[in-house]
């Protein structure tokens, strides 16, 4: 039996006959309605360019103060860095990791995996990893939580600017910058068609 | 071969890393492509998610009661739980950032515990009705989880940024660890829950 022809849907496994839309076109599945596949314009080229234009953002983005308040003539400014650390020297290391890790190690390392992966299969390189990059890749997307960060950085200026005077920082840019392209990351990123190029790495 | 059975049905297993459909034999139980073990369903998905679900119900109580942030303002030192810093948002007439704050992490909260459980019962009782609308609830639970981080990263901020002295500062309460692991194991709830089963149920 030939099973190149065939597709499961992976929320409800119903058998389908595999399909291949074009660009700008979707495909669902017809019983619960789950969108198998959405084929993305040089998706190979676009992440490989995205990843690095996060992997340079990411840095100012991290070092350089987000917010800043200004009360009775003190004044003091936030990074990333110094909310994990705050958190940690009160005692909270559970939620100082879990802030850590969702706010800085998974998107850096979902940029360099993207990087690695698409810089591999841009210049038709196989390597016996790729398999176990894109299911990392895949595992950790929904960890790293950029947007949601920016939401509470939204929430928390809202709460500071009724008391204090507020500093917007250089970092903020670069985080808003590194949210836009890691949001471009994502949706350039066509996992189908990565995973088909790889099995075709693989059997070359 | 008919077109609307389950692949399971055909002896056929959709690998969860890849996407690749394989009929796995008694010698191979790896998927071709990526190397991952075949599993036709997530392995004790019912028990798993139980069992995750339960934790995060007994967690929600301290989350609740336990002030989440302690606010400390020229002396004066504020306690303030999930739903007594909504209360102070609405009093300093902050309606929008209130509500956002009470979807995030309130509504959002309840939704997963109280959707997961009714998915856990949908399966457990096979229940006929409606499989593509729990299919959309499914989704919309594995969607919406990360979004309650907002207050954990919230507090993350106003401890990097109001650090004054003696003048202001934010130390994060004992519930804020309590709220980020019914967040982490929600979301852990909603990726071993396996919506397939749902379907599985079906008569037709």
């Amino acid at each position: 039996m030939k099973n190149i022809k065939l597709d499961a849907c992976p929320e409800c496994d119903l058998l389908l006959n595999q399909s291949s839309p074009e660009i700008g076109e979707k495909a669902l599945c017809p019983r619960c309605g789950y969108l198998l596949y959405r084929p993305r314009k040089q998706s190979v080229e676009r992440t490989l360019a995205l990843s690095i234009a996060g992997f340079i953002i990411i840095f100012p983005a991290n070092l350089l103060p987000l917010i800043g308040m200004k009360l009775l003539g003190n004044s003091h400014e936030g990074t990333l860095w110094s909310g994990v650390m705050g958190l940690f020297n009160e005692g909270m290391w559970a939620v100082a990791v879990l802030v850590l890790m969702s706010s800085i190690l998974f998107p850096l390392t979902n940029i360099i995996l993207s990087f690695l992966i698409s810089a591999h299969l841009y210049f038709n390189k196989p390597n016996k990893y790729l398999g176990s990059w894109m299911r990392w890749l895949q595992h950790l997307d929904e960890w790293a939580m950029l947007e949601v960060y920016t939401l509470g950085i939204i929430v928390a200026c809202v709460k500071l600017a009724a008391d204090a005077d507020l500093i917007l920082g250089f970092g903020l840019y670069a985080f808003v910058a590194l949210l836009v392209i890691t949001a471009m990351l994502a949706s350039s990123l066509d996992a189908y068609l990565f995973w088909k190029h790889i099995a075709r790495l693989h059997e070359a | 071969m008919k077109p609307n059975a389950a692949a399971l049905a055909q002896g056929l297993i959709r690998c969860h890393g890849c996407g690749h459909l394989s009929k796995p034999t008694r010698l191979s139980r790896k998927c071709r492509v990526c190397g991952n073990y075949l599993h036709a369903r997530i392995p004790h998905s019912v028990q798993r998610t139980t069992a995750l679900l339960s934790s995060s119900y007994a967690l929600y109580i301290p989350a609740n009661i336990f002030p989440i942030m302690t606010v400390m303002q020229l002396g004066v030192t504020e306690q303030h739980t999930i739903l007594g810093g909504i209360m102070a948002l609405i009093d300093k007439d902050m309606m929008p950032i209130a509500i956002l704050v009470l979807v995030a992490s309130i509504l959002v909260p309840l939704l997963k515990l109280l959707g997961i459980s009714l998915l856990l019962l949908n399966v457990h009782y096979r229940w006929q009705r409606n499989a593509r609308l729990w299919t959309k609830l499914y989704r919309v639970i594995a969607f919406v989880g990360r979004w309650s981080m907002l207050d954990i990263f919230m507090i993350s901020i106003l401890v990097a940024v109001v650090d004054l002295g003696g003048v202001s500062k934010v130390i994060a309460g004992p519930a804020s660890t309590a709220f980020a692991a019914v967040v982490v194991l929600t979301m852990f709830a909603a990726k071993s829950f396996d919506p397939r089963l749902i379907w599985d149920n079906q008569l037709e």
